[in-house]
């Protein structure tokens, strides 16, 4: 584990003085370079663009889904919100960029305090909606510190996993810190309740430690006992989740109950064939028949009006997107850059998988959006913010 | 993701590893989504293309109106009015507000209890969610105020307009026209009702159920779009709904109204036809019940009572009740043994008060004689023994045969359901039904209008018209002329019997002889109706009274009509036309155990012969 040996085997830019963990090299690097290259000639121009796209689709997408024949104003409503926040969330992405992703590093373990409290906060005083407390309301402003809590996770982890200096592959003991840094806020959110983010966090945090490198026999063991704590974590759901689970499994028994939302998405999206029904043109969409078509059921509106073609289009465009953060991810400078690409590239990942998987009836119905497609601020905004980070760490990697 | 050699490696290494391992993994999970929606789309998309439409399009009846019924005047017997009903939608109710929403419904309503409404909520299954569950059919104008104006609250309560029957005439002529009740969920399976569907009415007895088919219309069919809570967004008229046929009917409701209320508390009924067609003018069964009860769902208590009336209210007597015709039926006797040359007008028969027959006794209603008895004389004075004498020489078959002609024994074919043919016996018959040979005792009975022979009043009446126009059968008939589309002057389909009647054999002069007799009857000092006969010359009734037995009576037994119990007591016949040179009108009044036939059934018949004649001279002048 020498620098000499590294460079023998592996040639490549990451190559550094003292790989584990934020170095003072990097340090002088931001000092010396930092803003010196600032003609872009590093910007990952493909992953803004692709941004960008999801972005437009999504906002004609919620368009198409609340349209209203009778409004004089298209621009009005969800559609304008969702601008609104668009701008917002490319605002703060742009203002984070300029700024060196190290700041992460140090804000990792505050960031992670603040998102604790916050939880903390929700608990106690958060507002209830639909007969889940995830909101806290500052003002007119409805947050939802479930959102932040991946991001902050993930941060967490990276340093932790930066910092440390035990070389990967991990065994199951030397994991146990970073189970508890996933652990506490996941705890939190499934108290609100929201298993669909709990578990989430869990597997995106799971993303970030596979990519650090873990025993094969830690595999084994984790994925016996995640087996078995899903056993018994199902005396502790709530109804309403089992119910969501159980309709999952048998979706006809229920049709015009909990199996409803998933029977007319399932619709929707069959509807569609090869072409689709065209803009504006989706009945199951219109006539209402599609639960939350634009937030988590998003995907059925789309697919209703563009089609198996058009469906083909946006999955490839996300998954070009996850491509590149992957990428990101290994040719970041630093470990800590690369940790946190990972868990960046992990939450689009599995907030694209879920969503649609459960759209299309394939998993269970969770109130998970499809990010930077379903309508919502918090979620566009995190996902800004997230993007803004990967640029960052592309724009300041090695080179 | 694993160190293979379990060698520790950098962090690099591992990242760069481990990242190629993720990257194949994501894209065998994208890969497997696509799959999954390749299949939802590709491969299943014509199944959910067709679901899609299913979901957004509904079927939906237009209610076609029913026909109009029409008395021959065109006043209308059966209409159609507006009823209000009260429903709930349950896909609009929230499944936690419909206990409170039960609870507010119960207190405007309060023939309705909250439990039956959540019940019947609960009970409405994914797939009939969306349909209209009705709690109250026919609301009073204060419930639909209430209703109305609390409809903010009372989110998923519609109030649905539906054509409702109406019967202006009420018990006057529910026995005609019949009543209306929802179809039942045997009759759904049946083939003949394939066109039907829940909540449908359907003619029960009468003319509404016999032209079921033609008063019924076409129900259209409307598409509607709907949006995921039922609301319709868009119609399309698929096919318009077409109104049932208008039916006319032979009867006069200003007749059949004044028979009605002749026939009062009496039980029985009474015919009026036109002898020069067939015509039936009124058709009244007494006592009646109110058909307009029916028109919405019939009330348990009033379905009881009406049941379990021991009178049998719901009977059509005319058409279904079966009675001895006693001495009515002489005429027809007479003219059997007139034409077969038995007798002469002249023929004379001695009456002692009996006939013995073997060890027999028959015996007339005279216990004292009537002597020396005529044609004339004995239908006059219904003396019995002329026609016991009658019988002795008379094939049963014979009689049988002539009675036929006359419509004894077969349905008379009006256009009623549950008509019953009565019983004109034969040596044939007695043979198969008793196993016994016909004995000449039996035919002494039936001349007399007694023994196995029964008759309809409608009958009755029927064989009257041949006596009063001069010898042609014509076969009752209710409807008018032809069926009338909705448009009114449009015919379809004329169902009026065509046929000009059926001339019987029987020679001029011996009809002038037995109608002469009948005139007697009437206007006689000795005549039995002599009480009962019309003083207004042109307007001369022509008649015949008849006593039909209930119970056989031996002299010992025989008392006055006051002392024999009611059920006991003989049915009351008496049958009647006028003008006789050119009678317009037969009357046939049954008046169930109401004693002799002259002092209940002639009054009547006499009253309501002349209200008739009243009206039609009215309308002539």
């Amino acid at each position: 584990m020498t620098l000499f040996r590294h460079n023998k085997h592996r040639p490549t830019r990451i190559g550094t003085s003292r790989e584990d963990g934020f170095s003072p090299e990097t340090r002088s690097h931001l000092s010396e370079k930092s803003l010196e290259r600032n003609r872009l000639d590093g910007f990952d121009y493909l992953t803004f663009i692709l941004t960008f796209i999801l972005v437009g689709l999504g906002i004609l997408t919620i368009y198409s889904a609340t349209y209203n024949p009778e409004a004089s104003n298209w621009l009005t409503g969800c559609c304008r919100k969702q601008l609104i926040w668009v701008m917002i969330a490319t605002g703060t992405g742009v203002a984070l960029f300029w700024i060196h992703y190290n700041i992460f590093y140090q804000a990792a373990y505050p960031l992670y305090g603040l998102t604790i409290l916050l939880l903390l906060a929700v608990e106690v005083a958060g507002s209830k909606h639909m007969g889940a407390t995830r909101w806290l309301s500052f003002g007119g402003l409805n947050v939802q510190p479930s959102e932040f809590a991946k991001l902050s996770v993930i941060l967490a982890l990276a340093r932790y996993l930066s910092d440390r200096r035990l070389p990967p592959p991990y065994n199951l003991r030397e994991l146990l810190t970073p189970a508890f840094i996933i652990a506490m806020p996941a705890i939190f959110i499934l108290k609100q309740p929201d298993l669909g983010t709990a578990m989430l966090i869990i597997l995106i945090s799971g993303v970030t430690i596979l990519i650090a490198g873990v025993t094969r026999g830690t595999i084994i063991t984790l994925g016996l006992s995640a087996l078995s704590a899903a056993l018994v974590g199902w005396q502790f759901l709530h109804s309403y989740q089992k119910q969501r689970i159980l309709t999952f499994l048998d979706p006809e028994k229920d049709p015009l109950g909990s199996g409803y939302h998933i029977a007319q998405s399932k619709i929707a999206i069959g509807a569609g064939k090869l072409f689709g029904k065209g803009f504006l043109k989706g009945t199951q969409n219109s006539l209402h028949f599609l639960p939350e078509q634009h937030t988590d059921f998003i995907f059925a509106a789309y697919a209703e009006q563009w089609g198996f073609l058009g469906v083909l289009a946006l999955l490839a465009l996300y998954f070009t997107f996850l491509f590149r953060a992957l990428n990101i991810a290994m040719e970041a400078r630093d470990s800590f850059g690369s940790y946190l690409a990972t868990g960046i590239a992990a939450i689009f990942f599995w907030q694209v998988t879920i969503n649609i998987g459960m759209v299309s009836g394939l998993m269970p119905v969770v109130g998970i959006p499809l990010p930077l497609f379903s309508y919502g601020g918090t979620s566009m905004l995190t996902s800004m913010i997230l993007i803004s980070i990967l640029l960052n760490i592309h724009y300041r990697r090695k080179g | 993701m694993t160190n293979v050699n379990n060698s520790k490696k950098s962090k690099r290494e591992q990242i760069l590893s481990n990242g190629r391992i993720i990257i194949v993994i994501m894209a065998v999970i994208v890969a497997s989504i696509t799959l999954r929606l390749w299949y939802l789309q590709i491969v299943k998309g014509e199944y959910y293309s067709q679901k899609s439409q299913d979901n957004r399009l509904r079927n939906r009846r237009t209610r076609a109106l029913r026909g109009i019924v029409t008395d021959r005047n065109g006043m209308i017997l059966a209409d159609n009015s507006l009823g209000f009903n009260l429903q709930i939608i349950p896909e609009n109710i929230d499944k936690n507000s419909i206990a409170k929403l039960a609870t507010l419904i119960a207190k405007y309503i309060e023939d309705l209890d909250s439990e039956m409404i959540v019940k019947l909520y609960k009970k409405s299954s994914a797939y009939t969610r969306h349909r209209p569950l009705t709690l109250k059919k026919n609301l009073t104008p204060d419930e639909l105020a209430r209703i109305e104006a609390r409809k903010y609250e009372l989110p998923g309560v519609i109030i649905e307009t539906e054509p409702l029957r109406e019967y202006p005439y009420d018990a006057i002529c529910s026995h005609i026209i019949g009543y209306l009740g929802f179809i039942n969920n045997r009759e759904l399976q049946l083939e003949a009702y394939n066109s039907y569907a829940r909540d449908d009415l359907v003619g029960r007895t009468g003319i509404e159920a016999r032209f079921q088919s033609r008063l019924r219309g076409q129900d259209g069919l409307r598409q509607v779009v709907v949006n995921a809570r039922g609301r319709e967004l868009e119609t399309f008229i698929v096919a318009p709904a077409v109104s049932g046929d208008n039916l006319q009917l032979t009867i006069d409701i200003n007749l059949q109204e004044f028979a009605f209320q002749k026939m009062g508390e009496q039980v029985g009924s009474l015919v009026a036809i036109d002898p020069n067609n067939g015509e039936i003018l009124a058709l009244v069964s007494t006592p009646s019940f109110s058909n307009n009860l029916f028109s919405t769902r019939i009330r348990n208590a009033d379905w009881q009572r009406i049941n379990s009336d021991p009178l049998h209210p719901l009977q059509n007597r005319p058409i279904q009740g079966c009675y001895p015709p006693g001495s009515t039926i002489k005429p027809l006797i007479a003219a059997v043994a007139l034409t077969d040359q038995i007798i002469n007008e002249e023929s004379k028969f001695f009456c002692k008060g009996s006939l013995s027959l073997g060890r027999t006794n028959f015996r007339c209603w005279n216990r004292y004689g009537h002597g020396e008895s005529d044609l004339f004389k004995s239908l006059r004075e219904s003396c019995d023994v002329y026609y016991y004498n009658l019988a002795t020489r008379l094939s049963i078959d014979r009689i049988a045969a002539f009675g036929h002609k006359f419509g004894l024994g077969v349905k008379s074919g009006i256009e009623l359901p549950g008509e019953r043919s009565g019983l004109m016996p034969s040596s044939s018959w007695k043979l198969k039904n008793v196993h016994d040979q016909w004995y000449t005792g039996d035919s002494l009975s039936v001349c007399i209008g007694q023994g196995y022979l029964t008759s309809t009043p409608l009958q009755i009446a029927a064989m009257y018209t041949v006596f009063a126009n001069g010898g042609t059968y014509f076969k009752p008939h209710i409807i008018k002329g032809e069926a009338i589309t909705a448009d009114h002057n449009n015919p379809v389909e004329t169902l009026a019997k065509k046929s000009g009647g059926t001339k019987i054999d029987i020679s001029n002069r011996h009809m002038q002889a037995i109608r002469k007799a009948l005139w007697q009857v009437v206007n006689n000092k000795r005549g039995t109706a002599y009480k009962s006969r019309i003083t207004v010359k042109k307007w001369e009734m022509a008649g015949k009274t008849g006593t039909a037995q209930v119970v056989k009576q031996t002299l010992e037994t025989l008392k006055k009509v006051e002392d024999t119990p009611w059920r006991f007591r003989d049915h009351a016949w008496f049958v009647a036309f006028a003008p006789f040179t050119n009678p317009s009108i037969v009357v046939a009044t049954l008046v169930e155990h109401g004693g002799h036939g002259s002092s209940i059934a002639a009054p009547i018949t006499q009253q309501v012969i002349e209200f008739h004649l009243n009206k039609v001279g009215n309308l002539n002048k």
